[in-house]
């Protein structure tokens, strides 16, 4: 009896003349190709190549304004870690406003979100009042706080008027090298942990209701809820903001911008803060370049820490 | 039926020619920043397309017009007219080649004849016309003439006499000056340059500024040590934390109704003060800026520049909209009419009899400064970019005790001798 046996294409002639292979082609590579390719030109068009140009200009000493531009290979990188003391300062910033927001709004946002995952009745209201200060926008929330703080008209010397005390609440929060950096983290956070608040909400209530149950019947009290079924059920969406707050860390700027711009004295300085003025007001776009690239590598490493410990099986 | 058609007929004539028409005007095109100031300036500017149907300027309004204008003009577009904050943003595009050259046109329309010679040096970069100054400006020491009246005060000559008033204005619990850089902190470079004219002087300023003397020069370590003897006694604001945290709005409040009683700005000023005063009903004056020996200096800022684009298609026309712009005529409307400090022209006598004195008094006193060596050099007219960021930024390390004045101008010495080798100061003026 003759078996027959097809034979599987094995070269490029042979594969483009067999149908099956042409089709599983068309339909597995070729049209999800043409699908995606817009998305890829425009994204190699606005992120890839200025990307790349910014690594370049980061070995220059372009001044941001015309192609007068001088290849200096290092230097930017040399200065911006041996010369600059600014850069340590501001880095030491960052780290510090990372540490503020992996730490305080994340415990305000699940203390929230437990007791209000919680609530039955009007729970709407409280997410959207809390929700509302996230849909603001930056120049509207520090115009608020920037009034709020001042230390002859804000709440502190209305406080001080009405006490009748002299200079005791009425403090120059963003004047002071001590509090400047920590009251603008104050106001982006009172802008921020509502978002955050909103995810974990989300998550927990995505929480089979059975655990909860099958806990109580295990004699689990609320804290015992919380650690065994609330945190590891919102795991994920933690691990994964964790990971985003880091990098928009490294990137913070506009609210420093707007409420000191770096100041006084550098005490509220960031590297995207630095960046800016380098690139637009000193007419050192190079540098700033390198400063940019340097933000790209951090940003880079966190993630790289979150592939690295998804990959030994967290579940991220 | 008939009357329509000829209607009709009438219609498509016009039609047909208005294309015709409009191609023969030419329109010269400047970005503006959006705000009050275009309000009053942007009518009186228009009025240029009265002289010349065929020539026309169009202002369009920009949220951030320089940064705007130096996307546009580096990637070969922008408007015809380029507008800068300062001669050493103008020296930039000029050589990167982004500005054309107006010396032709200076010649032919005769610029020299109405601007003050150091005014067009200004505009030199390698020996070309780039840019014309604009908006001519001072600093002042500005007072409330109720609250001097009311203790018996005499403005103060020189810095020994502002010191002593100082003393007195303090004990009597005033805010000696009612400033702040909340809004703007570039506000810190107006002190530095201010107190290096006036107590080392505008020669020794000159020296430093073309490398002849050293930045950390005793006279200089003197002015900077001042200008911190005053921050330390909490002059400026009512303390320097207030410093950091009073807003533009705070600083002309408390001059006008009588918290502060002096105030050190430039000759911008005199619009808010004129309507923050109106308001309280307190009254205003000025006196120059005390010296170290009671010499009247005034140190000379340019608020802004204008150029012409190199990718301009039509640079005669732009020519045409500057001159008439920069003609003293046209200055001394925009000075009477909105305040507008004027471009460095020669602007005649009767407009300035029509003036508020106090007004007129400035621009006759800097005039005559200009023309008798009593003019000094406000940073972000002549210093570059690198150097007047460097002196807003350190100095206030040195008025929260981080870094000492003799490292502050050391640092300074350092950056500015590397600019000035490099070539990136704008043009100063020989004297």
């Amino acid at each position: 009896m003759a078996v027959y046996v097809q034979k599987k294409p094995t070269s490029i002639f042979e594969k483009v003349n067999d149908e099956t292979w042409r089709r599983k082609f068309l339909r597995n590579v070729l049209i999800p190709w043409i699908f995606i390719a817009p998305l890829l030109i425009i994204h190699i068009l606005v992120v890839a190549v200025p990307a790349v140009q910014g690594i370049y200009m980061s070995l220059t000493d372009w001044t941001g304004i015309g192609m007068n531009v001088n290849f200096i290979g290092l230097d930017n990188y040399h200065r911006l870690f041996f010369e600059d003391e600014t850069f340590a300062k501001a880095l030491g910033n960052n780290i510090a406003w990372m540490a503020f927001f992996l730490t305080v709004p994340f415990i305000l946002a699940l203390f929230c979100a437990t007791q209000l995952a919680q609530v039955k009745r009007g729970g709407m209201i409280y997410r959207s009042i809390l929700f509302i200060p996230y849909v603001l926008a930056s120049v509207v929330t520090t115009t608020i706080w920037k009034n709020l703080l001042n230390p002859r008209q804000g709440i502190g010397a209305a406080l001080d008027n009405l006490l009748g005390l002299e200079d005791v609440f009425g403090v120059a929060f963003l004047g002071r090298r001590e509090s400047a950096l920590m009251s603008i983290a104050f106001i982006d956070n009172w802008h921020f942990w509502g978002f955050l608040m909103i995810l974990f909400l989300a998550a927990m209530q995505s929480i089979p209701p059975v655990l909860y149950d099958a806990a109580k019947i295990d004699g689990a009290n609320r804290w015992d809820e919380f650690r065994h079924v609330t945190l590891p059920g919102i795991r994920p969406v933690m691990l994964f903001m964790y990971m985003m707050v880091a990098i928009w860390s490294f990137l913070a700027f506009d609210y420093i911008f707007l409420l000191t711009q770096g100041g006084p004295a550098g005490a509220s300085e960031v590297i995207a803060t630095q960046l800016y003025k380098n690139a637009f007001f000193r007419f050192q776009a190079g540098y700033g370049a390198a400063q940019g690239v340097v933000i790209s590598i951090f940003a880079g490493f966190i993630i790289l820490i979150f592939v690295t410990l998804r990959r030994r099986g967290w579940d991220i | 039926m008939k009357g329509i058609k000829l209607l009709f007929a009438i219609a498509v004539l016009v039609m047909a020619f208005a294309p015709v028409g409009a191609q023969d005007v030419t329109t010269v095109t400047m970005w503006f920043s959006e705000g009050s100031t275009l309000d009053c300036w942007g009518p009186l500017m228009l009025e240029f397309n009265d002289i010349d149907p065929s020539l026309q300027l169009e202002i369009v309004p920009q949220a951030d017009t320089w940064n705007v204008t130096r996307t546009a003009v580096a990637g070969g577009g922008g408007p015809d007219i380029v507008r800068t904050p300062g001669p050493s943003y103008a020296y930039e595009l000029a050589e990167a080649g982004l500005i054309a050259p107006m010396d032709a046109f200076a010649d032919e329309m005769g610029w020299g004849d109405f601007f003050f010679d150091w005014a067009l040096d200004l505009g030199l970069v390698n020996g070309q016309l780039y840019s014309l100054a604009d908006e001519l400006e001072t600093l002042l020491l500005y007072y409330n003439t109720d609250v001097f009246e009311a203790n018996g005060w005499t403005p103060p000559d020189t810095m020994e006499e502002l010191n002593a008033l100082g003393e007195e204005v303090a004990a009597a619990g005033y805010v000696v000056f009612s400033h702040g850089n909340a809004s703007w902190r570039g506000t810190n470079e107006w002190f530095v340059g201010e107190y290096m004219t006036q107590l080392a002087g505008p020669h020794n300023v000159y020296k430093a500024l073309t490398g002849q003397l050293s930045w950390t020069d005793e006279s200089m370590v003197q002015a900077v040590e001042q200008l911190d003897a005053h921050m330390q006694a909490g002059w400026y604001g009512g303390g320097i934390d207030l410093y950091f945290t009073n807003e533009g709005t705070t600083r002309r409040a408390m001059l006008a109704d009588g918290t502060a009683a002096m105030n050190i700005e430039g000759s911008w000023a005199i619009r808010g003060l004129e309507e923050y005063h109106g308001e309280s009903g307190q009254g205003w004056d000025w006196v120059p800026v005390p010296s170290h020996d009671g010499t009247d200096y005034f140190t000379i800022g340019m608020g802004n520049t204008s150029s012409i684009n190199a990718n301009s298609p039509h640079p005669e026309a732009a020519a045409k909209f500057l001159n008439w712009y920069f003609s003293p005529a046209t200055q001394g409307k925009m000075l009477t009419s909105c305040r507008k400090g004027p471009a460095p022209v020669a602007i005649s006598e009767d407009v300035m009899g029509d003036l508020d004195p106090r007004v007129a008094r400035v621009y006759a006193e800097l005039s005559d400064a200009s023309a008798n060596d009593r003019y000094g050099y406000t940073t972000w007219t002549f210093w570059s970019p690198s150097g007047f960021n460097y002196i807003i930024e350190e100095v206030e390390r040195v008025w929260v005790g981080e870094i000492s004045v003799m490292e502050y101008l050391e640092g300074l010495d350092t950056l500015m001798t590397a600019e000035l080798e490099a070539g990136n100061l704008p043009p100063i003026p020989s004297r």
